[in-house]
């Protein structure tokens, strides 16, 4: 029961089938399962690594400076875009040529802003969420919530490209149809 | 045959929304009502416009990952100006709008699209096609609110329109992400079927041309 209800907010705060945030993201890493996959995890880092800063600035930027969260956000998703291109680089330069590309994909798009500023504003709403600990769960919830919504387009990427489908709605145009039912779904069950 | 790319490409052949499925966000869940979409084509047009331009002096030798930063760092910067200034212009949306107003500072066309495309391209080629992928998401953005305000909610700019049907569903963000995919299937149609004429009254001319 426990597992079921946790599915169930994870899907009714999924950031990509409730508020699209990350959609373009996804389809460009549509390309291929591997690339989905590796994609969104990388954005899970960046989203959980990143609330981590957004709980920092927060904290410590006084309200009269509050249209400077953007830039603020942006150069912490820059430090963290940085440390893990160094960190894949000395890793395992091998593969450092494909590894890189999911880095530049993942790093500024809506998915990974979309949810330090989401998370940012629960938690000026409800003061019970205004710690650490809450910023980070909020974060992995976000970035699981993107490797569920990517299942789920590789669950249908197939048959979404096949023949079957007439060629001007084959790929994008019936991926994005195929969100939007599956979004009708979650709103019908929350 | 081999088509020459143009600079007004980003308005229709190479439309950010529709054929780059670029920032598609605000679209689906902003773009249900005309005001919504104003305000968001005015952030749109403004912080992209000055941040590609501005972007364009950053020095080239800089690595990729490097030049996303300091491009997605001055969109940040070029918001400020602009959202106060919708404060001013659009004070009742701006609460509607939410954080897509902020994420449009740091959308793909500047961070992404800027570097692979606009900064390959001379300055005055350049501005021209900028703006033709400004306005080509400017329309866009435009038609579908008009559908999804009229549809959903039977009004037009907040007015009350005869509508004889109205479906809710399609002011919802599962009813942009259907409207948008349907649209994106319309214009690859209408797309090809172009295409596929060019390239017939084209392939008489390269005949001729042996």
């Amino acid at each position: 029961m426990f597992l079921i209800s946790e599915l169930v907010v994870l899907l009714g705060t999924n950031l990509i089938l409730s508020q699209a945030l990350g959609i373009s993201t996804l389809f460009v890493a549509a390309g291929s399962r591997k690339n989905l996959l590796w994609t969104a995890i990388t954005i899970s880092f960046f989203t959980t690594a990143g609330s981590f800063g957004a709980c920092l600035v927060n904290s410590l930027l006084p309200d009269s400076l509050y249209d400077l969260r953007l830039l603020l956000y942006v150069l912490i998703i820059g430090a963290l875009y940085v440390i893990l291109l160094t960190v894949l680089y000395f890793a395992d330069r091998k593969n450092f040529g494909t590894t890189r590309k999911y880095v530049h994909v993942s790093a500024f798009n809506c998915a990974v802003m979309g949810t330090l500023f989401t998370i940012s504003d629960k938690a000026a709403a409800d003061p019970s969420l205004d710690n650490l600990g809450s910023y980070i769960a909020a974060g992995a919830e976000a970035g699981t919530g993107f490797i569920l919504a990517a299942f789920f387009l590789m669950a249908g990427f197939g048959r979404l490209n096949s023949k079957e489908v007439p060629a001007a709605f084959r790929g994008f145009p019936s991926m994005l149809v195929y969100l939007g039912i599956i979004s009708m779904a979650i709103y019908a069950l929350i | 045959m081999n088509r020459k790319n143009s600079v007004f490409d980003g308005f229709i052949r190479d439309n950010a929304v529709l054929s780059g499925l670029m920032v598609i966000s605000p679209i689906i869940v902003c773009g249900d009502t005309v005001m919504n979409a104003i305000a968001m084509i005015y952030a749109f047009s403004a912080i992209t416009f000055i941040s590609v331009l501005a972007g364009a002096f950053i020095p080239k030798k800089l690595s990729y990952g490097v030049k996303t930063i300091i491009l997605a760092a001055i969109g940040a910067v070029v918001y400020i100006p602009v959202k106060f200034a919708a404060y001013d212009f659009f004070p009742s949306v701006m609460e509607r709008t939410g954080i897509y107003f902020m994420l449009i500072a740091v959308n793909s066309l500047i961070t992404v699209h800027a570097q692979v495309k606009f900064y390959r391209m001379p300055k005055g080629k350049m501005t021209v096609s900028l703006i033709s992928h400004i306005l080509g998401f400017d329309v866009v953005l435009f038609i579908i609110s008009v559908i999804r305000e009229l549809v959903a909610y039977g009004t037009f700019c907040g007015r009350i329109v005869d509508a004889d049907v109205i479906i809710s569903g399609l002011g919802m963000p599962f009813g942009g992400f259907i409207l948008l995919g349907l649209c994106c299937g319309i214009y690859r149609s209408i797309v090809g079927a172009v295409r596929k004429n060019d390239d017939s009254a084209g392939g008489d001319s390269d005949v001729s041309d042996f």
